[in-house]
């Protein structure tokens, strides 16, 4: 396997490369941010995606940041790449081996109909068909004994088949292997052999834990997007060696963690959700900086909203997703940024019912046709629509000018689709379209938190991705958030994100023990190849790291429960060997989840975990130049009238140009602050002050009714 | 002026109408998440045996958070009883109802349902209400019952809280009458705070937007839901539609028949759905109270004229009358054994589909395998010589076909929703058993123009004595196809006790059976009926399902009519030679 050359590892000339060069590839756009560390400046580069060749968009990207790949220390990569190929279909012919009498497991499922009353419901379809499902003699017990011993030539057999069928990818799955992977290994082996051209990979080497069907989906997900994958980042790095490129190309996980391309080619389904993810550690970066405990990280865009929250400081991680809709959902367990998704975004259809109710969303216009006031062919009414009707977009101002919004068309939308049916007029309907919009957010926002055990009403909303900003205070006076932050370039925060990721590798062994039986020195045993694994891998990556974490954590339950809770095991519980002290942290994250917890009641554990970090250096945030309380004049952009539900009429409000903008500036709402990608509304009652890095920190206004 | 602001007014109400919407939907699935963390119980939080709802002060649902999708009148018809046992004025803030009355909730006795009187500025104005499924509640373990009192402990109507004072006398009795006192407690303290946050999140919504106003949103919402209902219900076809079908029996007189008759009556924008001529109540313990009745005919309706509407509401049954007779299979009266309440309701419902079938082909659906498919276990555990309680399934069984779409394979049954079933690694870890395969049936699927989805076989072995109880239906009367669509295998259960295969029982119950270690269990999920005569099914979906597995090569020769050649792609004239015959 090709090895990378160490960053840092040349001498400290006035020539060496001292850039970090970060590339977020969404659906619609390319974000470049550069950070210099010499000077500690951010570069930003923005550029349609380019489908056919990813590659290109980034070319193109790092041309509008004036930046260059020779100059790069570290490239740093988060792409949807991973997650369509698996959405829209489009991976290898992928086949399965699997226990005997278990091939369709896959496609079993879990048999739940959430849609309870819904005739016409449907269950996940399988990446690979049955047809293409094989089975193997072999069988291991639960508690890791052969049961059956691995008939080898029913391996061989079952590769005769896919030889046949032409298969370019091949996932294997027993029963069991979490706890004994001997099967696997040696399966592996084989079908190598037998296929040296295929991807071939293992569910043990992405998942330790039990549950056959989730983990069934996790390795066929990787295998069936494999080749893709791997063949797009092989594609990246062998460009950004014809362009002088000698540093460390890392790409971004699930976690928000970063691993090594060589690494990203065998296990490419930890790369699913990484451009989210990546916006949640910028959130948590700067969290860290502004020596904020609890938040919200909000990103808003044309479909969908996302959000993830940071937790004292810790950004909340999940051990398992559902990839593609909660109903036809194929779980991917391994361990990933908590993020959850609200079908609301610029996008959002508003329309009237056959009974009269006005729905918003959850069907988007997305970006083509896109909203009416996009005048490109879109008919419908949406929230950005509503948001040109009632002014607080500027038609001529938005992307810099670099598009015009026909307002005529977006009251025309508003017209006939809303204010028309419901006997309104325009100004109401677009108001009541955003109260309907932020209340569903604000309800999501709401509930995420709820199942967490945390409040979100004392979190502070960080708010980014093009349409984030325009909605934050209204979502945030909803939920009774006090507190809203807009960083800088919030249509870029992805991509800046990604300079503040650590190297991370995720370990987990599912381990049933009850606890009374449970020795540390037991429970040493598990973690120490772990965090060697770990250590290993971090070493393998040729990324010189300025320190090495190890966290541990374990998933735990009451005798009887079926849903085990994460527990952290701090280094000093962990190096008292206190047991008493690990059942009373359960018993205290029960209680804070689930609000109940029962002290007199056995645990047990389920799975230990192990992350082991590789700490990189960090951008210390840029200060912009101070200011006085006012505004200087030509920030100014002149007043228009926006209409505001609270006091239920338009107020002639000023707009802001965001980047004459000085730390130290005070705004009162109402106001627009004006940006390339974005606008911040600041709501009547809301107080706004740039900070010395130039984010806009709103105090939000009380709630009048 | 004044135009202007009745103009305004009605604004107000399209977008506040839906801001409330979005808001009593966002009250009981918080409701729900606080249930589903807090409870102790695997059936609660796994197979999802539960319901939460908000209530008018009249006891008229506003919303459900799903739950137990059968359970869709339980509630409500619960509320309504408290609400004449007490009367308003017998109740007052701080104040928790509680029963377990089967025969108010329609089910079994393992339904206890709390209500708490949501006031505002001391006025009733609604009901916060949390059914769960507790582990035990006392009575026979094991075995077939045939009345009510040997299924454990009744609570009558009564508070279990008054004005904010918990009734420890109460609590004492449930403690003393149930098999693991301290799940019950702890099933009992989530129900009080899904309870309790309804209460907290409903006055919030009263307090942001004002009283009258929230109470003219959800008036609205159920007017909006009733439109909907009516004007779907409008496109059916006039006319009066009935069909029959049966269980294999009771459990007690083995191989006798119970007969499932509807009589679908629809003029207008109206629908009657009567059940007056179901089989009286039996003596085993299938039997379901009138509530149950009741919900029968609403997932029926909803199913068929807003499947997807939300919140489930009260509006969208208004344009449903339902006739019952007073003691029937789903109206059943004291001493009624009801402990296998779940089960005939799904016939039910699947035989108000097979009414239709003349009247809206294109909306309905073949029959499904309905059942729940699940065989109790207990035994002592050889890993710490203790008592175990266990089950295997729910198992997914095939769903029907439609006009234009086949049947779900390995999906559960129409009694549960969002229910999971267990990991084969969780359960060989937990339970000394190994199961030796868990697949798809092949053939199952009845034969259609569409073909009906396919059922699942599990075959269990025991690794150390254990004893059996299972209560599987549907086996004689196999899920049915329409027009001209063929059945779908039944359920069946198959035993090896001592080296011998058994595959004659004559139903699928298997009652206290001991299984020694070597000997195991098969259960086997029925397949969905298929819709329209299996020769017009498309040649290429027929190959399809043979190269697959679903669909044997016989019976695509047989039934279907359909000639592959070797390589299994279709042969056409031989196709079409086949399909002139």
């Amino acid at each position: 396997m090709k090895k990378l050359r160490p960053a840092g590892r040349r001498s400290s000339q006035e020539s060496s490369p001292r850039t970090r060069l970060a590339a977020d590839i969404g659906g619609t756009f390319t974000d470049i941010v550069a950070f210099d560390e010499k000077t500690g400046r951010l570069l930003l580069g923005k550029a349609l995606s380019t489908p056919a060749r990813l590659v290109d968009g980034i070319s193109n990207g790092m041309e509008k940041a004036g930046a260059r790949f020779a100059d790069a220390e570290a490239f740093l990569h988060g792409s949807t790449i991973a997650i369509n190929t698996m959405l829209e279909r489009t991976g290898a012919r992928t086949a399965l081996l699997t226990t005997e009498g278990f091939r369709d497991v896959y496609e079993i499922g879990r048999i739940n109909r959430p849609d309870a009353y819904n005739l016409y419901f449907r269950k996940h379809v399988p990446l690979i068909e049955r047809a293409l499902r094989f089975e193997v003699r072999e069988r291991i017990t639960a508690e890791g004994e052969i049961h059956v011993a691995l008939d080898e030539a029913s391996v061989h057999a079952a590769c005769d088949r896919l030889e046949a069928e032409g298969v370019e990818a091949v996932a294997i799955m027993f029963l069991h292997s979490y706890v004994n992977p001997a099967h696997e290994t040696r399966t592996r082996e084989i079908v190598h052999e037998r296929l040296p051209r295929a991807f071939v990979t293992a569910s043990h080497e992405l998942s330790r834990e039990y549950r056959e069907f989730e983990r069934c989906s996790t390795v066929v997900a990787n295998a069936y997007i494999g080749p893709v994958v791997s063949r797009y980042v092989r594609g990246i790095d062998e460009r950004l060696k014809q362009s002088g490129f000698e540093g460390s190309f890392l790409l971004v996980q699930s976690t928000g963690g970063l691993y090594e391309s060589h690494q990203a080619r065998t296990q490419c389904v930890r790369m699913l959700e990484s451009g989210p993810a990546a916006g949640v550690i910028g959130a948590q970066a700067l969290c860290r900086e502004l020596d904020l405990a609890d938040a919200v990280a909000f990103d808003m865009g044309g479909t969908t909203a996302k959000a993830g929250v940071i937790y004292r400081g810790e950004a909340l991680t999940t051990g398992a997703a559902l990839i593609g809709g909660y109903a036809q959902a194929l779980p991917v367990q391994i361990p990933m940024m908590d993020i959850f998704e609200v079908g609301t975004g610029g996008g959002s259809i508003a329309a009237v019912d056959s009974s009269g109710a006005l729905k918003v969303g959850p069907k988007s216009a997305g970006a083509n046709p896109g909203p009416a006031c996009y005048a490109l062919g879109g008919r419908e009414a949406t929230v950005t629509d509503a948001n040109l009707v009632l002014g607080r977009l500027a038609a001529e101002r938005f992307l810099s000018g670099e598009m015009k919004l026909d307002a005529r068309a977006a009251e025309r939308a508003i017209r006939e689709h809303i204010a028309g049916p419901l006997g309104l007029d325009i100004i109401h309907a677009s108001d009541g379209i955003l109260r309907i919009a932020a209340t569903a957010m604000s309800y999501a926002v709401k509930a995420v938190s709820t199942e967490r055990g945390l409040d979100a009403a004392a979190f502070t909303l960080i708010a980014y991705g093009g349409a984030g900003p325009l909605h934050a205070s209204a979502i945030a006076r909803e939920i009774g958030m006090k507190r809203v932050i807009v960083p800088r370039a919030p249509g870029h925060f992805c991509a800046f994100g990604m300079l503040f990721s650590d190297l991370r590798y995720d370990f987990v062994r599912t381990w049933f023990t009850r606890l009374v039986d449970a020795s540390f020195d037991a429970i040493e045993k598990v973690y120490e190849p772990l965090i060697a694994e770990g250590r290993k891998a971090l070493a393998e990556s040729g990324v010189r790291a300025e320190g090495v974490v190890a966290a541990r954590s374990a998933d735990m339950r009451y005798i009887g429960q079926e849903h085990p809770v994460s527990v952290d095991l701090p280094d000093v519980v962990f190096r008292r060997r206190n047991r008493d002290a690990l059942k009373r942290r359960f018993d205290e994250e029960h209680l804070r989840r689930y609000g109940t917890c029962a002290p007199e009641e056995n645990a047990e554990i389920v799975s230990l975990r192990a992350s082991v970090t590789g700490a990189m250096k960090k951008p210390s945030l840029e200060r912009i130049a101070r200011g006085g309380r006012a505004p200087l004049s030509s920030a100014h952009r002149g007043k228009r009238k926006v209409y505001f539900a609270e006091p239920g009429r338009s107020l002639a409000t000023q707009s802001y140009a965001r980047e004459s903008l000085r730390a130290g500036n005070r705004i009162e709402g109402p106001a627009l602050v004006e940006e390339h990608a974005s606008t911040t509304v600041v709501l009547p009652g809301d107080r706004l002050e740039v900070d010395a890095f130039g984010n806009l920190v709103i105090e939000v206004g009380r709630r009048t009714k | 002026m004044k135009r202007a602001r009745a103009k305004q007014r009605v604004q107000a109400d399209a977008v506040l109408t839906e801001i409330v919407r979005n808001g009593v939907i966002a009250v009981t699935e918080e409701m729900k998440t606080n249930l589903m963390r807090t409870a102790y119980n695997m059936i609660v939080y796994e197979a999802l045996d539960f319901t939460v709802g908000l209530y008018t002060a009249e006891g008229e649902t506003v919303s459900i958070g799903l739950g137990l999708p059968s359970f869709i009148r339980g509630m409500s018809e619960t509320i309504k009883a408290k609400l004449a046992h007490f009367g308003k004025d017998g109740l007052e803030p701080g104040d928790i109802l509680v029963t377990n009355d089967a025969y108010t909730t329609g089910s079994h006795l393992y339904h206890f349902t709390f209500s708490l009187p949501i006031f505002h500025e001391a006025k009733l104005s609604g009901f916060a209400c949390c059914m769960a499924h507790w582990t035990d509640v006392g009575g026979v373990l094991g075995g077939v019952t045939t009345d009510i009192y040997s299924e454990g402990l009744q609570i009558p109507i009564v508070k279990y809280a008054k004005a904010g004072v918990v009734n420890q006398d109460l609590v004492d009795i449930i403690r003393m009458n149930v098999r693991i006192p301290e799940r019950a407690m702890g099933d009992l303290r989530a129900q009080i705070t899904a309870v309790k946050t309804g209460e907290r999140r409903f006055l919030e919504l009263l307090e942001r937007y004002g009283r009258e106003n929230v109470l003219a949103a959800i008036a609205n919402i159920m007017d909006q839901s009733e439109a909907a209902a009516r004007a779907r219900t409008r496109t059916i076809p006039d006319g009066t539609y009935e069909a029959e079908s049966f269980m294999d029996d009771d459990g007690v007189e083995i191989g006798k028949p119970v007969p499932i008759k509807v009589r679908v009556v629809k003029k207008g924008g109206e629908m009657t759905i009567d059940l007056s001529q179901m089989s009286p109540q039996v003596r085993g313990f299938y039997n379901s109270g009138a509530t149950t009745g009741y919900s029968c005919a609403q997932v029926a309706y909803k199913c068929l004229t807003s499947p997807t509407d939300y919140p489930i509401n009260e509006g969208s049954f208004r344009p449903l009358k339902v006739i019952l007779a007073p003691g029937t299979v789903v109206s059943a009266v004291k001493p009624a054994a009801m402990r296998w309440w779940m089960t005939f309701p799904m016939t039910v419902v699947d035989t108000v589909f097979r009414a239709l079938e003349k009247a809206i082909p294109d909306r309905t659906i073949a029959a499904h395998h309905a059942d729940l498919l699940v065989c109790l276990i207990n035994g002592i555990s050889p890993k710490d010589g203790r008592l175990f309680l266990a089950g295997i399934g729910p198992s997914g069984g095939g769903f029907g076909a439609k006009m234009n779409e086949d049947g779900m394979s390995a999906t559960v049954c129409l009694n549960d929703g969002d229910t999971h079933n267990h990991p084969v690694e969780q359960m060989e870890a937990k339970y000394p058993m190994l199961f030796e395969r868990h697949a798809l049936r092949e053939d199952s699927g009845g034969a259609g123009r569409y073909r009906g989805g396919l059922g699942t076989e599990q075959v269990v072995q025991a690794l150390s004595a254990i004893n059996i109880n299972v209560q599987v239906d549907r086996v004689h009367c196999a899920p049915w196809g329409l027009a001209g669509g063929h059945s779908g295998a039944g359920n069946q259960v198959c035993l090896r006790s001592g080296g011998m295969e058994i595959t004659d029982l004559p139903n699928a119950k298997v009652l206290m059976k001991r299984l020694n270690p070597g000997d195991a269990i098969t259960l086997r999920a029925g397949g969905g009926g298929g819709f329209g005569p299996p020769e017009e099914r498309d040649p290429e979906k027929v190959a399809h399902d043979v190269r697959q597995g679903y669909v044997s090569r016989d019976i695509a020769a047989e039934i279907y009519r359909v000639a592959l050649d070797a390589a299994g792609n279709v042969d056409r004239k031989g196709t079409e030679l086949l399909r002139r015959q």
